[in-house]
């Protein structure tokens, strides 16, 4: 992420300084297409004085080099004496320096890419290879531009495949990994250079070699083939600027680089240092599945100390609130003293120690909002509930109620609950957001300001007599959003809901009013998801502009934008403790960022398609994320490591969610079925050592098959939706599909 | 699917064009779909590439009316999101700021007004015909603007009591300002409920145009209505339903 966020800058800096030192040397070239190319090229310039970095040093030995290749005597004067650069510092050329010219290739918007390289292109023919002793003046000079012939690329491919072909088994897997950025790295330059019939040949060539999990990019690929249909497509450009990840072992790493150093053309040497990254671990080499399983993304795996920064997973302490004795239930069977039940009700959910949990974030972290009496309410409703929770395991499973929408068309795009069960939404495909009543108890709003003008207001029932009895009915209809409704959520006090469209706004509903009170727009682009803090007032939203926007109720702009994703944001969860948002993107990621800065404090790669279901566990340690590919993986938050995969599943997953003393994690998908996992089982087998932690390779079970508690088939209902109520009884929805 | 032979040439091209980005499934409304937007988009371009070509003054229109054509409704109409670097940047700008702490007790916690979609977004125009004055029972205030008509609002909107309420439930006061036209202050309104006993409406209006403005006119009938009997009152409310119903 650094190494991103500092190009710009340094590009910048860059920019500003190189007028200064071009206008002195062109004024000595005239005529000349070498300076013509120097003076127009917006990159290659060193900064003016100062003390130049160590990039920046190479830069101008290198722009010294050229000039003097060209002979240009005056500029080079002029040059040498701007820059304060002595003869004898041109002799100094590292091979490995040159990694500076790359770093000003980072970021920059599509203008400047494509300027870079119509540029360079034109700049001294490099047709020839590189030759050893100045590799460092055509790796400057060429940002983006091939240093071959476009048939060559063919041919350093194949080169590179032998080889990888011919090391030994231990070996071969970890350096396999280095085909499919290559690979793609090497058909955009062909194709950002306008090579049209060697970029298709290499393509038709290589694209069957790839991994299978890799299968849609390049679908995606395969339509590009020019240069301009590489200019709207902001994906596949932040592919080009950020680096792939490898994790490579120590061992297979001096294999490559003594292979690659030995042959002349450097060429693919030079394209592994510009576009990917490198993380040498040292010990044994990975074996096919355990990278199988770890790769996948489109930015390659996640660094290793990206991982490490610490994650408060713990839960909040919850507020001591004292239970009325006067409305215990009767069918209680317990006989013992009051005292004594009105402690155990106590503690049964607050933590049992006094102490601060380590794993927990302090209370004032982030401001959150101060309980109300009927937050306070709510809250005793739910220890009541709870009590009468079933405890779930493998020889008890839930009931699971489906609720089924017919007649939605296939218009049903997006379902939530309230927590207590009792309030169902639906958002749909024309634009309209429903509210169902689940309970008997119908749907009222509050009547209009003339009614309420001449209600006593002093009575003791003046809460249900505000309320119109003549308009309740079972279900409301809301209008407001001009797209469909990509996204439903409602806040823990069933006061609001919220739901995301298309038309890239989040609107803000009352549930006592039934109208919109707010929309927010920030995303100019459909919101995918929005999802409520678990203490109400802020919620998050993510979407078609690769962001996901943290929003207070009362603030019309975000607070936090958590920006770092390839690809759009498909699903945005918060956190129990609200401290943390956990972000599914199309880039085949999740991130976990914390509220406060907005760092993104984790990067879990692992998933074959994009993911569309996040869910913690109740405890704050675990998530589990479901996609396309219609695995589940689970992830330990702590440590950044995936724990589990639980495979099963034939469809993408959009419904994940863990039971209330998360036992039971339950997944709905487009294949019609709703299927039970055992998470406690799941989460028990994780064994971690010092290797494990260091690196993050961890070797996976497959269990899933005995994790599998239960799978249940509609008849031919996709699950968009899964709920357990406050008594572990499970609720899914979804709409009947009659195709 | 229709079979190959019947299906008209672009058509088949459609469902080349959907074989080969890999994609197997698809509605057959989905043709039709991507068949209108070639169309579309194609004419768009060309009548685009003709006014340019005849700007230019050029007898035919090659191939640079097209790009450029194409240049300017990528920028219109094609928009795609900002990029990375941008991104970052603004992220970090916003990031640097602390979270703003949170007031206690305020209430629903909305954006200020002017950001909220609780506001009138109608203006009532004034009345143009005289109100016969029979029977209180006062269906003429057709004020006709718009979707919504006739809506008499109690000018209680603004007093306290109403507020009171408002806080036990937690609702907003300005949650019901949604259905209102406006918020006189208490004077007004009680200068005007002293000035009418039971006469006919005509009075008031021809008073208080030059008080306040057009706005209060409906407030002054409403006056007028509240004051009868409350029969009419129940029936006007249910007329005022029927309307709230036709104006959705």
């Amino acid at each position: 992420m650094a190494a991103v966020q500092d190009g710009p800058m340094e590009l910048d800096a860059e920019k500003e300084a190189k007028p200064e030192i071009l206008s002195d040397g062109t004024s000595n070239l005239s005529g000349n297409t070498a300076s013509g190319t120097l003076s127009s090229s917006p990159l290659t310039a060193a900064p003016a004085g100062g003390a130049p970095k160590m990039e920046d040093q190479q830069t101008l030995i290198a722009v010294l080099q050229f000039l003097k290749r060209n002979k240009l005597s005056e500029s080079v004067e002029i040059l040498r004496r701007e820059a304060g650069l002595g003869e004898h510092q041109e002799g100094s050329q590292a091979t490995d320096g040159s990694g500076g010219g790359k770093g000003d290739g980072d970021g920059g918007d599509a203008n400047s890419l494509l300027s870079r390289v119509s540029i360079t292109s034109a700049a001294a023919p490099q047709s020839m290879p590189v030759k050893k002793d100045q590799p460092d003046v055509s790796v400057v000079l060429s940002a983006y531009s091939q240093q071959g012939d476009p048939p060559l690329y063919q041919v350093y491919y194949s080169g590179l495949k032998n080889f990888i072909e011919s090391v030994l088994d231990c070996h071969r897997a970890e350096l396999s990994q280095l085909f499919y950025p290559l690979f793609v790295h090497m058909y955009l330059e062909l194709v950002y250079n306008n090579h049209e019939t060697e970029a298709k040949a290499f393509f038709d060539k290589f694209s069957g070699d790839q991994e299978c999990y890799y299968q849609d990019d390049l679908h995606i690929l395969c339509g590009l083939t020019k240069k301009e249909h590489l200019k709207g497509n902001e994906v596949l450009l932040d592919f080009r600027t950020s680096r792939f990840v490898l994790h490579i072992s120590r061992d297979s790493y001096q294999l490559l680089k003594r292979h690659l150093q030995e042959r002349h053309n450097n060429q693919i040497w030079n394209i592994i240092q510009e576009h990917l990254y490198i993380d040498i671990f040292d010990g044994m080499p990975r074996s096919k599945s355990q990278i199988d399983s770890m790769s996948g993304s489109l930015a390659g795996e996640a660094k290793r100390e990206v991982n490490k920064a610490k994650v408060f997973y713990g839960l909040l302490k919850e507020p001591e609130i004292e239970v009325p004795l006067d409305d215990e239930d009767d069918e209680a069977e317990n006989e013992e003293g009051k005292p004594k039940k009105k402690k155990t009700k106590k503690d049964s959910l607050g933590s049992k120690s006094k102490k601060q949990d380590p794993n927990a974030p302090q209370q004032n972290r982030i401001p959150l909002p101060e309980l109300k009496d009927s937050d306070k309410l709510d809250k005793i409703m739910y220890m009541k509930e709870s009590t009468k929770r079933i405890r779930l395991g493998p020889e008890n499973l839930p009931s699971i109620c489906f609720y089924t929408f017919l007649n939605a068309f296939q218009g049903l795009t997006a379902v939530d609950f309230t927590d207590d069960s009792s309030l169902l939404a639906g958002g749909f495909a024309d634009s309209t957001v429903r509210v169902w009543s689940v309970t008997p108890k119908k749907l009222r709003k509050v009547k209009s300001a003339g009614e309420l003008n001449v209600i006593e207001k002093e009575s003791d029932d003046v809460l249900e007599r505000i309320m119109d009895e003549k308009t309740a009915s079972e279900s409301k209809i809301l209008h407001g959003h001009s797209g469909p409704v990509y996204g439903v959520s409602f806040s823990p006090d069933r006061n609001y809901l919220l739901s995301s469209s298309e038309d890239g706004t989040v609107r803000l509903w009352s549930l006592q009013t039934f109208t919109c009170l707010v929309g927010y727009k920030g995303h100019n682009y459909p919101v995918w998801d929005t999802h409520f803090s678990p203490f109400g007032y802020y919620f998050v939203s993510g979407g078609h502009d690769r962001v996901a926007r943290l929003w207070a109720t009362d603030h019309y702009q975000p607070l936090r934008i958590f920006a770092g994703h390839l690809a759009d944001v498909t699903c945005t969860r918060f956190h129990p403790n609200s401290n943390y948002v956990a972000t599914g993107s199309t880039d085949r990621t999740v991130r976990l960022w914390d509220v406060l800065n907005a760092n993104c404090v984790r990067i879990l790669t692992g998933h074959k398609g994009p993911i569309h279901s996040l869910a913690f566990s109740p405890n704050g340690k675990f998530l589990a994320s479901g996609s396309t590919d219609g695995r589940v993986l689970l992830w330990d938050i702590g440590h950044g490591l995936m724990i589990g995969e639980l495979k099963g599943h034939t469809d993408t997953i959009y419904a994940l969610k863990f039971s209330r003393d998360g036992e039971i994690l339950a997944s709905g998908s487009m294949d019609n079925t709703v299927r039970l996992w055992d998470s406690m089982k799941a989460f028990d087998e994780v064994e971690t050592d010092d290797f494990t932690a260091t690196t993050g390779h961890i070797h996976l079970p497959d269990n899933s098959q005995e994790l599998l508690l239960g799978m249940y088939h509609s008849k031919s209902t996709p699950v968009t939706h899964l709920h357990f109520t406050r008594r572990n009884l499970l609720l899914a929805a979804g709409a009947y599909n009659s195709q | 699917m229709a079979s190959p032979k019947t299906v008209p040439k672009d058509a088949q091209v459609m469902m080349q064009i959907l074989k080969d980005m890999g994609i197997t499934e698809y509605e057959p409304r989905v043709i039709n779909q991507m068949l209108e937007f070639t169309y579309r988009y194609v004419t768009t371009i060309i009548e685009d590439a003709k006014i340019y070509s005849t700007h230019a003054k050029k007898s035919n229109v090659d191939a640079d009316d097209i790009r450029l054509a194409i240049q300017c409704r990528v920028d219109q109409s094609f928009t795609s999101p900002p990029p990375r670097d941008f991104l970052l940047d603004i992220a970090r700008q916003k990031n640097q700021t602390p979270l703003p702490l949170i007031k206690p007790y305020t209430g629903p916690r909305l954006p200020p007004d002017r950001y909220c979609l609780t506001a009138p977004n109608y203006r009532l125009k004034s009345l143009q015909k005289k109100v016969s004055s029979s029977a209180g029972r006062i269906t003429v205030p057709r004020l006709s603007v718009g979707a919504v008509s006739s809506r008499p609002s109690t000018p209680t909107l603004g007093t306290p009591s109403v507020q009171t309420v408002g806080t036990k439930v937690g609702t907003p006061v300005s949650l019901t300002g949604q259905r209102f036209t406006v918020q006189i202050p208490s004077s007004q309104a009680t200068s005007v409920k002293s000035a009418t006993p039971t006469t006919p409406t005509v009075q008031n209006v021809l008073i208080n145009p030059s008080l306040i403005g057009s706005k209060n006119i409906l407030i002054t009938t409403n006056m007028v209505s509240q004051n009868s009997s409350s029969d009419s009152t129940s029936l006007k409310r249910k007329h005022e339903d029927e309307d709230d119903y036709d104006a959705l």
